[in-house]
Order: structure tokens, then sequence, then C-alpha cells
């Protein structure tokens, strides 16, 4: 059966595909890619659909051994991919044979790559999903990072010809971004000033941050009468800020629900540019209205849309 | 008085919004979230994804190119006018065995010491006290619950917890909740159920749900070793009695 095969896993190389929905309710996250732009064009670029299962690469990339003739795709984290020991390029499909080894290094600009294989990474839906959530060990393959030795499913594969992303759609990780936040749900927590101190920044990437959430330092974000809230539902995205009026983005893998304040809520669109800030990196939030956010969201995908030639 | 007169409707990013009912941790507050959450999925409304009940607050995802902001307001503030209790099914009351021994409640001492009690009396109230569950999460499967007499309202530990492990059943404010994964944690252990609240490995990995009560029925060790071989081994059902 035809397989890939890890012949070195990388520090935290998981299987995702866009997530575990409807189990939020009871606590199960949706996990799912942390830079979706970069999964999705991976995807599209091997002739697959969005949502069949790949690889997100943390830092450091694997070593993968292909045990058959399709299409794979690098993107995301720039971990300079060879192809047997030469370099082989990113955001565009290649065609891979048997025997042929590809291997992504340690990331010289963003964090996380993003492998597709043609055919999709077929381990067992887990409720409905193949993405990986290492906390609570399900999904992937038995539920953790990929290591030496596993061998990976793939799914059958049609005809497809190798895509390429356009050049000057490639994103360049900056090591900085800004990113679009609503503010609420709960900014009435906040002062005047602790807003605009939070709109100011900029926020540092610290190296705790994971799939959780992004842990930031930065200005000083006052409360109006401390942190604490009747827990309540934490939505993707969601930036709750601590006793020390410092800010957490919490993201993919996040608990589902949480007792501190949220000033805000990063947009969808932008959490993927998060996801690819090093530590050390520096944040911004922008504030947008609820109807700016959903322009953006549609100008979002329509450059998703038109990203490949 | 924390519960609104009218939801209010606060925006969470492009992709999710909040209806907050009110203010408290209070069963007839989160009934009403409950109700409004079942409602909202009978009306299987296009562009409507996940939901989070909590405490007093829905939490809702949407999409937004499927159904616009102001549209899905409307509904929810029309289905918040019916969102009654009486609306959702009947409960269910789920018996969790528990065993308070040992090191299996290993802040049983230290709780009942804080309490101005002895550790038996800590564990008769604790076990005969029954638990409504107002929400499931933070970690998968973990139930928020209350029920507790109020003798047994302690302050949260000052020095959290690296690790806690799974089955722990523990207690803070006027809370219980009980550890569904290894995690850290701020509540004082009493004791632990053999039960899993999550198993990967299940097709329905969990086991209560937002509404439920749980009864603890108190083990000694060997009948909890008893019960963890038949849950290992995937014969073991927790008495579930609906009303």
């Amino acid at each position: 059966m035809s397989a890939l095969l890890v012949q070195d896993g990388g520090p935290l190389t998981t299987i995702q595909d866009l997530g575990r929905f409807g189990h939020l309710r009871v606590g199960i996250p949706t996990s799912g890619p942390m830079d979706r732009e970069a999964f999705v064009l991976a995807n599209r670029l091997v002739g697959n659909a969005d949502n069949a299962a790949g690889l997100e690469c943390t830092l450091l990339g694997p070593r993968l051994e292909f045990t058959d003739e399709r299409l794979v795709a690098v993107t995301g984290a720039d971990m300079a991919p060879t192809l047997n020991g030469a370099a082989a390029p990113a955001w565009q499909g290649l065609r891979v044979k048997p025997a042929d080894v590809l291997r992504l290094g340690p990331a010289r600009s963003g964090v996380r790559a993003y492998v597709a294989v043609a055919g999709g990474i077929e381990t067992p839906l887990v409720l409905g999903s193949r993405a990986t959530y290492p906390r609570g060990r399900l999904g992937g393959l038995d539920g953790r990072a990929l290591r030496k030795g596993d061998r990976l499913p793939l799914g059958a594969i049609t005809a497809a010809r190798p895509l390429r992303v356009r050049p000057d759609r490639i994103p360049a990780y900056a090591g900085e971004a800004e990113v679009a936040v609503v503010l609420g749900p709960q900014d009435d927590r906040f002062t005047p000033a602790g807003i605009a101190a939070f709109l100011e920044g900029p926020y540092e990437i610290l190296p705790q941050s994971d799939r959780m959430g992004a842990r930031l330092k930065g200005p000083f974000i006052e409360h109006t009468h401390g942190h604490d809230i009747v827990s309540d539902g934490v939505p993707m995205g969601g930036i709750q800020v601590i006793g020390e009026g410092q800010p957490i983005v919490l993201l993919a893998d996040r608990q589902s629900a949480g007792g501190y304040t949220k000033i805000g809520t990063v947009c969808s669109f932008d959490l993927g540019r998060i996801a690819q800030i090093k530590p050390g990196g520096r944040l911004r939030f922008r504030r947008v209205t609820v109807a700016d956010a959903h322009a953006m969201l549609r100008d979002s995908r329509r450059a998703l849309d038109t990203a490949i030639e | 008085m924390t519960i609104w007169p009218e939801p209010r409707l606060l925006p969470c990013g492009d992709r999710a919004l909040s209806v907050e009912l009110g203010d408290e941790v209070n069963r007839e507050l989160n009934a009403r979230v409950l109700a409004l959450e079942y409602l909202l999925h009978q009306q299987r409304l296009p562009g409507v994804g996940e939901t989070v009940p909590s405490y007093r607050a829905l939490l809702v995802y949407y999409d937004p190119l499927v159904v616009g902001y102001d549209a899905l307001s409307a509904t929810l503030r029309e289905l918040w006018t019916r969102a009654r209790p009486d609306v959702l099914p009947p409960a269910r009351t789920v018996e969790l065995p528990c065993c308070y021994e040992g090191e299996m409640g290993f802040e049983l001492a230290a709780a009942a010491q804080k309490l101005g009690l002895s550790p038996d009396e800590l564990v008769r109230l604790h076990a005969g006290a029954e638990y409504y569950v107002y929400f499931v999460g933070f970690t998968p499967g973990l139930p928020y619950m209350t029920g507790m007499p109020d003798r047994l309202t302690i302050p949260r530990l000052q020095n959290p917890r690296t690790k806690t492990p799974p089955g722990s059943v523990a207690i803070g404010g006027v809370q219980c909740c009980i550890y569904s994964i290894e995690s850290p944690g701020g509540f004082w252990v009493l004791g632990r159920t053999p039960v899993r609240l999550y198993d990967p490995t299940a097709a329905d990995p969990i086991l209560l749900r937002a509404g439920d009560h749980v009864r603890f029925r108190a083990i000694d060790r060997a009948e909890y070793d008893a019960i963890a071989a038949l849950v290992d081994a995937g014969r073991f059902a927790p008495r579930i009695e609906t009303a």
C-alpha cells in the first residue's frame, strides 16, 4: 500500500486537516493547521481537496521517503526543502518517485511549514477528522507527533499536473505582523488607557507560545476591576488578558472556555500570520469593525482563490 | 440581579459571537443558555457552526459568507424569548464511583482541616450531595459543577499543581470538577473516579453533558481497582438514569 515513510519526525510534526468540528461544546478543540492559508495552498498545489490531511512541521522539518510516484508540495515557513539532497522549490507541486527523500531543514523564516501529498494522508478519521490533538491524544497517528519509523498511509491519486503559487503571492514572513482585531467580548472591562496601550503595542511573541496560544509581552493593559470573569467560551483568536496585564492569543488547540477577560479577538484570516512569527518577533493589533472584518475575510478568500497559476 | 433583561450580543472576531444572558453562576440562567443552544440547533440555520455553552453565555460560531451578523443576531434574539428550561430534553443523572482513600484523595485531609471538618465528615458531605453540570470543557470532558453544601466552600489552592491525575474529583470555591486529562489544577483533590470522563479511543469519548446531574458513590480502594480493570477492558458503564 502507498505510504509516506518518516525517516525523521523533527521536533513537532503533526498530521492536520482543516479541523475537528462539533465537539468544542464538550471541550475538544478544533485543532487543524495554525496557518490555514498556507495549508490550503499546499493541498491545492497537488490537486487535493482543501480538507485533505497533510503535515504541519514546526521550526525544524522532517525527513520523508516516498514509496510511489505522486505530487508533493511544501508551503509555509521557509525550511529550505531538498529532494534527494538537491534544493527543491517550495510553493509548487513537485513530482516524486519511489525512494525519493524530501527533507525540510530549520526554518529560515516563519515557524510552520506544510507538506501536502497528492491523495492526502489517510490515517483513521477520529470524530470526523484526522487532525492531531496531542494533549488529548486524539487523531493523527495515535494522537501524537510523528517519529522515526512511522508509516503514513496515503490516499488514491488522480491525474493532476503540478501547479505553483504566483511568486508575488508567496508570503514573506518578516518576523513582524499587524493583525486585525475586533474588540470584545469583554472590552468593557478595560480602561481607555488599557485599550489604547493594547492597540499601540507592539507585543513580542514569547518562546512559551504553542498551538494552544501565543503568549505576548508588551505594554501593560489596564483592567477596570480585575481579570476574573464568570467563565465563558473562548473563541478562536480570543485575546485573554491575565493578571500581569499581558495578552495571550488563543489558537487551534486552545481550551474551550476560560475565566479571564478577553479584550478582543484576532480575525480568522490573520491567525496564520501569528502562527508564522518566531519567538522574539513582534505583533501589533489594528482595530476593525465586524463589517470591516467580513469584507476583509472576503478579500482574503479571493486572494487565496487566485494565488495559484 | 445579574440576569440581563435582554441578551447582550457581543462580537468575537469575524466568525463568532457571544450571547450573554447574565453575569453569575446560577442554574436558571445556565438552563436558559442551554435552552437557547438547543433551539438554535433545532433551527438548522445555514451558516451556524459550533456552539459553546457556559455558565451565562452561548458562544456561537458562524460563517459570515453564509449568514450575516445582523441576521444571526435577530434570530438569536427571537429564540431567546422562547429559551426556557422546559424546552430541554429530560436531564440525566450519572452515578460516578469515587474513591476518597489514600493517594486517590491526596488533599482530602488538608481540605478537611481547612474547612474544620474531619476527613470522614468531608467525604460524607461531598458524596451525599447532588451536582449539576453547567457545562463541559476547558479540557475535553471536564464538568463544571456545583451542588455542594455551603459548608464545603473553600478558597482555591494558593499554588496550583502542575499535574493532576485524570479522574481526580476536586473542589474549589463553590465548585466541584473532575479532571479529565492530566493537567494543571487549582482545586483540592478529594478523591478519584475510575470512570473515564474522556476516552479518546471510544466512539463517543465524552461521558458528561451540560445539564446532567452527577452523584458520587464512595468506594474503597479494592472496588476502585476492580472498576478500573473493567474500564480498561471496556466493560464498565456507569449508571445513568433519565428523569
